[in-house]
């Protein structure tokens, strides 16, 4: 039983490895399919990276039609950028930070329209639409209402994993100002879930 | 805030989903970006070669075959070429002093040009054409773009050149086209 159990594990394992292997063979033809302007091509890419990339627009904007503009954004930058892809990153990397830019730019841009309007909008957001449940829903919740830098920040570094050099270098800033912020992010963060009795 | 509760959070925030799947499909959107300035890009910088090329190749073509064909033999010929109605873009008309003097030079193209050797005709009537098509590509192009002001110059001078040729052909020197015909 143990030995058909380490076989059963061993074949499952290469498997998994070949998948991968044959997803980032598949992924850098398409890249380079793309480059030659085959859209059926850069359409295999899109599915590939999209739920990856909606959901870092989704966290970042907080809203589910901002997030599905920057996610269309992004995947048209890409598009119009695709030359000057050179694989010195992962396409996923590269991919992603194309979003942070456009999502920046676009908070900017609507920060500016505000001021310029001097319109008064209602901030509240809905619940959005993650795959997070129970007290990861109350997390993602508090994610939310933090201030912008502190959000983006935290984000990038405790979501998804990237390093402050790298997640400073995606929001154009220190890599000692985007531990500040994430270090004021947990602060908000605890703050917030205490007084929703989060017992993460 | 304690260390416990920062590790925790640490944890929780790892645990966050990553990857969200949109509500619609958003690709659509995206091919039609992608798609279309492809096509807008090319379609005017296509129309603006072709009337370059071609209407150097034509005014050039039909000096050299009116003043040769001066010596041919007169023989009646029934009309081929047509004028369709003259169009700039969809937002924009031409002056009514110029489409005047278009129709009445075109009306009398057929009896100018049955001055000339059948092979002069020939060539004066694929040098039109082609005068023509690029004006007919041009506009193509001013659909996409109407306020263009290259397009708009190319075929303002397209248009010239089509009046140039048939007032060549026809020995007539009246100059009617102005910029503020448009």
């Amino acid at each position: 039983m143990a030995a058909l159990l380490t076989a059963i594990s061993s074949d499952y394992s290469r498997d998994m490895i070949s998948t991968t292997s044959d997803l980032v063979t598949g992924e850098a033809a398409w890249v380079r399919q793309a480059q030659r302007s085959d859209s059926q091509a850069f359409e295999s890419l899109y599915r590939l990276h999209v739920d990856k990339v909606y959901g870092l627009c989704l966290r970042m904007t907080g809203n589910v039609s901002e997030a599905e503009d920057c996610t269309q954004d992004a995947f048209i930058q890409a598009w119009n950028q695709l030359g000057k892809f050179r694989g010195d990153s992962a396409f996923a990397t590269w991919l992603h930070r194309i979003a942070v830019n456009t999502v920046l730019g676009r908070i900017r841009k609507s920060k500016r329209e505000r001021e310029r309007l001097q319109a008064v909008t209602d901030t509240s957001l809905a619940p959005l639409a993650t795959n997070d449940t129970g007290e990861l829903s109350d997390l993602s919740a508090a994610v939310d209402r933090l201030p912008d830098g502190a959000r983006h920040a935290f984000i990038l570094h405790a979501v998804y994993g990237y390093t402050h050099d790298e997640a400073g270098s995606m929001l154009g800033i220190a890599a000692g100002t985007s531990k500040a912020q994430v270090h004021r992010a947990r602060r908000l963060l605890v703050q917030q879930l205490k007084e929703q009795g989060f017992e993460a | 805030m304690n260390e416990v509760n920062d590790d925790k959070l640490a944890v929780a925030a790892k645990r966050l989903a990553t990857e969200i799947s949109p509500e619609r499909d958003l690709w659509p959107g995206i091919l039609g970006a992608i798609e279309a300035p492809r096509r807008g890009r090319w379609t005017p910088m296509l129309a603006q070669a072709a009337a370059v090329v071609l209407l150097i190749g034509a005014s050039s073509a039909v000096t050299y075959i009116t003043v040769k064909g001066q010596q041919g033999p007169v023989t009646q010929v029934t009309p081929e070429l047509l004028f369709e109605q003259t169009s700039f873009g969809s937002r924009y008309n031409l002056g009514p002093g110029f489409q005047d003097a278009r129709s009445t030079l075109a009306a009398q193209l057929d009896v100018q040009l049955a001055r000339l050797s059948p092979e002069s005709r020939a060539d004066i009537k694929v040098n039109l054409e082609l005068v023509q098509g690029a004006i007919f590509e041009i506009n193509a192009a001013l659909e996409q773009e109407p306020d263009n002001a290259l397009l708009q110059g190319k075929l303002l001078s397209a248009y010239y050149e089509e009046l140039s040729v048939l007032r060549r052909v026809g020995g007539l020197t009246r100059n009617v086209m102005m910029r503020n015909d448009i």
